[in-house]
């Protein structure tokens, strides 16, 4: 038990520690550690344009993708969650299970047929790229939500909100919206996280204008090890905080 | 206008099972308590769910107050519900709670935080009125639950299973507590319970429910000295209950022997069920040969604080009894007036669920 622990923290940990400690070394060629000590890298890629233009885009994304997610994932959860047949509850999440059980890849080049056709020619368009980002990260959403709608026994507090009188507006505000508060901002967090470091199919259908950080972040790699370094780690930083703080708040969810 | 809550010919069945209830005909008057018992699945809930809205009924028509209701979505009814869990909305305070069908009603802020803050002094929890749902007991819960079915002076109030959430010393206090705030409120009461006792004491017509039907519906003492079957019977206190054959005119022969008692509306050779409560059996110290006098030997001895439980076998059956008597036992005495005939059961129709 304890050497696969140690294993695993070896093969998880000691790869970010490499990536940490070559960001701020001078130069890192042919030896284990790189030597001297610089912060020159993150201000390479604090002022390179090219960085510069995918981290506003990745950022652009992520919003959106969280926007989406909101707007599409919570009323499809509410519906799939007080739906009243047990079998469309069960097909609604089978169908939401879909794009997980389905590789990137295999979405990917299903998006790259689909929208470089004349009729659908939007292949390499920022728009196409979120939607790609919200089909992979909905299920996410939908599934959480649901499962959390339940166990918070929700459609309980909505039959007794109606018993006092209000309509289904009201209970939306009053019962519904307040409940999944917590929840819904952790899924949104945790989809930030995923969208954020979302490669596969970025990198195959953005197109030259609109590539996220992650796609850039490849290309840095085949020139200096220390630019290359200090770009990942900033990626690094911004997936597992949105990580953290989405767990920090599932389990304030999970205790309200 | 008649002030009631009624089910006129109401039936139910679940989607896709056999389960539901039928032909149900039902009127619970303004102020009146009514309990409905039953094992779990004969269908009290369900009766519950219908009155509230949460389903709507196959056929048959429920009124509130001489209106139709039957197609009514639940926010439209006026009935205030008290859920088995409570369903207090774990975000707001008690007093937000109870002021919540008043804001949704649109009456203003200041008035209805007094209105609420009146509903919950009622109930006896005016200090406590800032707190959580969570930072209550059980027992405050179900008081914040009572005062929010009711600070919006609903047309009826309906319980399901109430007190099942609460300890057993706990109950006893919250059930008296039910009962005062609904002769208070004057309001009729539909309560749903799978404990006889409750519904016992509190109740002023209680229903029996059976596979989805309303077997009995009586006050409770005729309930439980007039029992509609044997079944009933058992489920409603203790009880011995013998089949038996109507031997002559004020006889009746079980396995215990011959037992006197009114046999009016039974010919002899009639088949029925001879039901006669524990405590209605007296324990005689010598076993004289008069009727209805039965000596046997004691089997089992339970003493149970209050009283003590005895079986005693005599013949080929058995009699219970309950006495107060510190003595030894050796024979039973039953009163003619303690002996009710019931009709014979053919077997229990199958598929209870």
């Amino acid at each position: 038990m304890a050497v696969v622990t140690i294993l695993y923290l070896l093969f998880l940990v000691a790869p970010m520690a490499l990536l940490l400690v070559g960001s701020f070394g001078q130069s890192w060629s042919n030896t284990l550690l790189p030597t001297g000590f610089t912060g020159r890298w993150y201000v390479e890629v604090a002022t390179d344009p090219s960085f510069r233009r995918a981290f506003v885009t990745s950022l652009q994304v992520v919003g959106l993708t969280c926007l989406l997610n909101v707007l599409i994932g919570l009323p499809l959860a509410y519906a799939i969650q007080s739906a009243a047949r047990n079998g469309v509850r069960i097909a609604a999440r089978l169908l939401t299970l879909l794009p997980i059980a389905v590789p990137d890849l295999v979405l990917a080049f299903g998006f790259i047929l689909a929208f470089s056709s004349d009729t659908l020619p939007w292949l390499g368009s920022f728009w196409l790229l979120v939607a790609g980002h919200v089909v992979l990260t909905l299920p996410y959403t939908v599934n959480t939500l649901a499962a959390d709608m339940q166990q918070l026994r929700l459609a309980e507090f909505e039959q007794a909100a109606a018993t006092l009188g209000a309509p289904f507006a009201a209970r939306f505000r009053d019962i519904v919206l307040p409940m999944v508060a917590t929840s819904l901002l952790s899924a949104m967090l945790t989809v930030a996280a995923l969208s954020i470091g979302e490669f596969q199919l970025s990198n195959l259908i953005a197109g030259f204008l609109s590539r996220t950080y992650p796609v850039v972040l490849l290309q840095a790699f085949y020139g200096a090890t220390g630019l290359a370094c200090a770009a990942t780690v900033v990626l690094l930083v911004l997936a597992v905080t949105a990580s953290v703080l989405s767990s920090a708040t599932a389990r304030l969810a999970r205790s309200a | 206008m008649t002030r009631s809550l009624a089910y006129a010919g109401v039936s139910y069945r679940y989607p896709g099972s056999d389960a539901g209830i039928f032909d149900i005909d039902l009127e619970i008057a303004e102020g009146e308590l009514v309990a409905v018992i039953g094992a779990s699945g004969s269908g009290k809930t369900t009766l519950l769910k219908l009155l509230a809205g949460f389903a709507r009924p196959d056929r048959g028509t429920i009124r509130i107050n001489g209106e139709d209701v039957t197609g009514q979505m639940p926010e439209a009814r006026r009935l205030g519900v008290v859920f088995q869990s409570y369903a207090l909305f774990p975000h707001m305070s008690a007093l937000d709670n109870v002021a919540y069908p008043l804001k949704v009603r649109g009456i203003a802020r200041a008035e209805r935080r007094r209105q609420a803050a009146d509903a919950l002094a009622r109930v006896g929890l005016a200090e406590r009125s800032g707190h959580q749902p969570a930072m209550l007991s059980g027992g405050q819960q179900q008081r914040v639950a009572l005062a929010r079915a009711l600070v919006f002076r609903p047309h009826g109030l309906l319980l399901d299973e109430p007190l099942s959430a609460l300890d057993p010393g706990l109950r006893v206090e919250m059930r008296d507590e039910i009962l005062r705030v609904q002769r208070d409120a004057g309001i009729a009461t539909l309560l749903v319970t799978h404990d006889q006792e409750e519904a016992l004491s509190i109740a002023d017509r209680v229903c029996v429910m059976r596979q989805g039907r309303l077997i009995q519906v009586a006050t409770p003492h005729q309930l439980y000295d007039q029992p509609a079957d044997a079944e009933v019977a058992a489920f409603v206190g203790q009880s011995n209950l013998w089949p038996g054959t109507v031997a002559a005119a004020g006889r009746v022969a079980t396995a215990i022997g011959d037992i006197p008692c009114d046999t009016a509306g039974h010919a002899p050779g009639a088949a029925v069920t001879v039901l006669v409560r524990p405590e209605r059996v007296l324990p005689v110290g010598e076993a004289g040969a008069a009727p209805g006098v039965f000596a046997g030997r004691v089997v089992s001895d339970r003493f149970l604080g209050p009283v003590r439980r005895i079986d005693l076998a005599v013949g080929d059956g058995v009699v219970r009894l309950e006495t107060h008597s510190q003595e030894t036992v050796a024979a039973v005495r039953i009163p003619p007036a303690a002996v009710r005939l019931l009709p014979r059961e053919t077997a229990p129709t199958g598929g209870r669920t």
